[in-house]
């Protein structure tokens, strides 16, 4: 029995090591080098305005997207699950449509992720001031306004790594717990 | 596990008698993928050809301009995906391939081109963005685990396309270089829409 135990644990640790690399990172997250953020202020599908720069104080998982991107639909699910585990330990998301209307918006999220809030970028400027690598593109942004790390293409955010990265990532001076946006 | 297609067989033969070394993954395409196809440890490489039609439904849908659409019309769409499968980066850097159409050199429809054209329509902005995110990136330091995608253009033809890629390797771009080749690659120009 003991034999078992140490085999599983030694299974276990190696689990572990293999979602959470060397790095500390979990795949495909990378660290940016201090960039303030650019200016984000947009307008939500009820016309809601939104400004980043209003929410300094909290971590946010900043989301660029398209319906028409296939691994930004294949992503889309994983974002809302995240938020669901997360609740209020994670960052707050804002997820920002690139360059589509608010009725495409609207029919895409209704079916895969209700529960989101998309923002919408409807002439695109405001992503390409962010320049992602692609779509889809995450960034997270500290709560003094610097993006921290960046996403390479679509992540499986629901998963273990990518849950225990955000719920700590280190809380900066005027932290306060963060929901959605 | 679906049977080795004939004609992807054909295109693999053709292609390795015409590109000579470079590499082919000819047999996990016929296993996997029924279009041009490479897989390494290092790099995934698929490419989609699009039909004209294909390529005008996808942005009459997102509601560009009919200018922009007969533009469209006009050209050949391969859609490219790549993920960097290695533990070093791996430059996508369009200046280092070679797209040839019936043995000679054919141009690449890039940014500037479509900048111009989009200009000499007036296209709207958000047509504009969206049609340069879903061109593949000029260029590209691919960091490991890191996919990308988008489409290549050519100018409208019915000859068969052929692709050279190569990707230096590297953050410095001193490692060996990975080359890649596709060839028989249809444009399936159709005849344009009344």
């Amino acid at each position: 029995v003991n034999a078992l135990f140490h085999i599983a644990r030694i299974l276990c640790l190696l689990a572990v090591a293999q979602a959470a690399p060397a790095t500390g990172l979990p795949p495909g997250v990378m660290p940016v080098e201090s960039i303030p953020a650019p200016a984000l202020r947009l307008n939500d599908l009820d016309g809601t305005p939104y400004d980043l720069a209003d929410t300094h104080g909290h971590w946010r998982f900043v989301h660029f997207w398209a319906s028409w991107c296939g691994p930004c639909r294949r992503e889309m699910p994983s974002i809302q699950q995240m938020q669901s585990l997360l609740g209020s330990d994670g960052p707050g998301i804002v997820l920002v449509n690139t360059a589509e209307t608010g009725d495409e918006v609207f029919s895409f999220l209704a079916a895969v992720a209700p529960d989101l809030v998309p923002l919408l970028d409807s002439d695109g400027l405001v992503t390409e001031a962010w320049q992602p690598r692609g779509l889809p593109a995450t960034f997270l942004v500290d709560p003094q306004g610097i993006i921290r790390y960046q996403a390479l293409g679509g992540r499986s955010w629901e998963q273990p790594a990518y849950l225990e990265f955000l719920r700590h990532l280190p809380p900066g001076p005027t932290a306060t717990p963060a929901g959605s946006r | 596990m679906r049977t080795p297609l004939p004609h992807v067989t054909l295109c693999c033969v053709l292609t390795a008698l015409l590109l000579g070394s470079l590499p082919w993954a000819c047999t996990a395409a016929e296993r996997q993928w029924r279009g041009p196809y490479l897989e390494t440890d290092a790099l995934l490489i698929r490419l989609i050809p699009r039909t004209p039609d294909q390529m005008a439904a996808f942005y009459e849908g997102r509601g560009f301009a009919r200018a922009a659409i007969e533009r469209i019309r006009q050209t050949c769409f391969v859609t490219v995906h790549i993920e960097n499968r290695s533990a070093d980066v791996i430059w996508l850097d369009l200046d280092q391939w070679r797209f040839t159409g019936d043995g000679k050199p054919l141009p690449r429809l890039d940014a500037a081109h479509w900048d111009a054209q989009w200009e000499a329509i007036d296209l709207r902005q958000a047509s504009r963005s969206t049609f340069g995110w879903t061109q593949l990136p000029a260029l590209r330091d691919l960091q490991p685990d890191e996919p990308v995608g988008g489409n290549l253009v050519f100018p409208g033809t019915t000859e068969l396309l052929t692709i050279e890629a190569r990707f230096p390797v590297g953050a410095d771009r001193q490692g060996t270089p990975i080359r890649a080749g596709f060839g028989g690659i249809h444009c399936r120009r159709e005849a344009a829409s009344p």
